[in-house]
């Protein structure tokens, strides 16, 4: 039954992001057109030689009118071919692949921890809004709220791994030992400490301020009060009958974060050293290498979509009200 | 009863003090840590004759009496380049925020008040943006058509209308069944003087807070597109400075704390500021 429903909206959703993927790639698309000076040399690299920027110039239509152009783009984009890396020469959706279990790995666990954090800190300042501790709560999110992530990430390198040593600063591994099983798992748990506490630290923050607000709106309805009269426990009304309600503002949130989110791995990645799309991106912009940064640019952008997707569904799932 | 307003002041505390002391205490800290900065970004001459461009051979000094926030690799002063350094971020936080509110009140307004397909049709583009990771579409569009001042202020402002333009859209939807838009229309204005008479006064409160909020959120991505060697080299701006200490981050800290330090301080004032007067008397006794 739950299964029907699911894919029934998934289905539904999905058919609202095909605009949206289509956008994406037609905005990419755009962009290249946008920058100054001939698309072929951006395709192409800094200083190519006359042989391969024709061998461009026909992969990509750049002597035909911009309408097939956009169609040949398209028709590659949406078949995966994101065209071929200038620096590593290699197919630019193979150069993502490589790098994308990383990130997976970083933002995956950030988002983990931040959504049970967030959550808890929420309900609780909510259980207590106006107290001491409350307050509290909110200023320390508004606080985390305000700093960049990589400052972040800075500061917690100077503090945890260059004055206490706690923490390696950089990498996803120890560079120079080569463990295996469960030694390796304990290695890249270590590593993850810091950029993990950095990412989740901004993602945390947001979501400890919207539960907080859609659990003190969700505790001052009827059904709780009900719930009371009827003698439920207090932990029961707040977990069964508030949040079940507050929660589908707490997907809302994630789900249109996560573009943040992706963007703070960014960075997070560079402070870190952490080898995934992030580094991808910074290594792309230094050595312009054009169609992998537009690439990644694309293949996030999917990512984000299908993310957003997964939180109506799941949304629509928690509240039939939302299943129009 | 009588109010602050109307009791004899003393020269020491002005009315204005006085009411400005009664806000929200978020408002207070708020525009307290928003004056320190712009009168340190501003009065940078008078704080240090440090050139922020001066090379010397006192490289990665720590910070002591003679340059307070220490140099960097190239011996110039982190106090005098905090300090200038604050002059770009400010700027284009500044006018990436205008470009932004005017699209995103623009656009919200007319979402608002025409309703129906056009609605539909912009408030379906809104959500789009709000999805769009921005800053990545930043990155890109930056890192095709060149870094700069402009360019930076046109990415960011042209990415960051939807929040705007979503609180602006509900607002109007409130206000356009009101009596006075009525008595308006019937009296034969055209719907632009309409929206720009009427419905434009009525917002504005609300742009406030927006505004507010904006401006942060503007020096913020300008900070991620300079730590990512996207800014312009040219007007070393906070997130800029950060890149340069991150190269240092194990050798020298004070290149990554002070222009840190003042980057939150900036963002955390205008949050504070935005949060306090989206709670106190400014808007709510808006349309008395």
């Amino acid at each position: 039954m739950v299964i029907a429903v699911a894919s029934r909206l998934l289905l539904r959703r999905a058919l609202l992001a095909v605009p949206l993927v289509f956008a994406v790639v037609a905005l990419t698309f755009f962009f290249i057109r946008l920058a100054p000076g001939d698309p072929a040399q951006i395709l192409a690299g800094d200083a190519p030689t006359p042989e391969f920027l024709a061998q461009v110039r026909a992969e990509y239509g750049l002597d035909q009118p911009v309408w097939t152009q956009f169609l040949a783009f398209l028709a590659k984009a949406l078949t995966g071919d994101f065209g071929t890396s200038l620096y590593s020469k290699q197919p630019v959706f193979a150069v993502i692949l490589e790098r994308f279990p990383a990130t997976v790995l970083m933002t995956g666990t950030a988002m983990i921890v931040a959504s049970i954090v967030g959550i808890l800190v929420g309900v609780a300042s909510a259980k207590r809004a106006g107290s001491h501790a409350d307050t509290l709560i909110s200023s320390a999110s508004l606080l985390g709220y305000s700093m960049p992530g990589f400052w972040v990430g800075q500061l917690l390198v100077l503090l945890f791994s260059v004055s206490l040593d706690w923490f390696p600063a950089t990498g996803m591994e120890a560079a120079r030992a080569s463990y295996t099983g469960w030694r390796h798992i304990q290695d890249v748990a270590w590593h993850m400490v810091l950029p993990v506490t950095t990412l989740a630290l901004f993602l945390l923050t947001m979501i400890a301020r919207f539960t907080r607000a859609a659990m003190i709106d969700a505790l001052d309805q009827d059904y709780v009060l009900v719930a009371e009269a009827k003698g439920a426990s207090r932990n029961r009304i707040l977990w069964h009958h508030a949040f079940r309600n507050a929660c589908v503002t707490t997907i809302t949130v994630i789900g249109l974060e996560f573009g943040a989110v992706l963007a703070g791995a960014v960075v997070v990645e560079i402070v870190f050293g952490w080898p995934g799309l992030g580094r991808l991106f910074y290594d792309a912009i230094y050595r312009r290498d054009f169609p992998l940064l537009t690439g990644a640019f694309m293949f996030s952008s999917l990512i984000v979509i299908g993310v957003n997707m997964v939180s109506d569904v799941a949304c629509a799932l928690l509240d039939p009200r939302i299943r129009r | 009863m009588k109010t602050a307003a109307t009791l004899p002041t003393p020269w020491f505390a002005p009315a204005w003090l006085v009411r400005f002391l009664r806000s929200p205490i978020s408002t207070v800290v708020g525009s307290l840590l928003v004056l320190v900065v712009v009168a340190g970004v501003i009065l940078a001459p008078l704080i240090t004759h440090a050139d922020p461009m001066a090379l010397s051979s006192d490289t990665l000094l720590e910070p002591a009496w003679a340059h307070p926030m220490g140099t960097d690799d190239l011996g110039r002063d982190e106090l005098a380049r905090v300090l200038y350094g604050g002059r770009a971020s400010l700027v284009i936080g500044l006018f990436s925020a205008l470009l932004s509110v005017i699209l995103g009140m623009t656009i919200g307004m007319v979402a608002g008040f025409f309703g129906g397909a056009i609605d539909e049709t912009l408030m379906r583009i809104t959500e789009a943006f709000q999805i769009l990771p921005k800053l990545l579409v930043a990155v890109v569009v930056v890192s095709l058509i060149g870094s700069g001042l402009t360019n930076e202020v046109l990415v960011i402002g042209l990415l960051s209308w939807p929040a705007t333009a979503r609180v602006i859209r509900g607002r109007v939807q409130v206000i356009r069944h009101e009596e006075f838009i009525a008595a308006a229309e019937m009296s034969g204005a055209s719907w632009l003087r309409v929206l720009v008479r009427h419905v434009a006064p009525n917002v504005v409160s609300f742009l406030l807070v927006s505004a507010s909020l904006q401006v942060a959120s503007a020096i913020m991505s300008e900070s991620f597109l300079s730590f990512l060697g996207l800014g312009d080299p040219a007007h070393p701006s906070w997130g800029l400075l950060l890149q340069q200490g991150q190269l240092f981050l194990s050798d020298a800290w004070w290149l990554t704390t002070f222009p840190g330090i003042a980057l939150a301080m900036t963002i955390l004032g205008l949050n504070l500021l935005g949060d306090g007067v989206s709670g106190s008397r400014i808007v709510a006794g808006s349309r008395r």
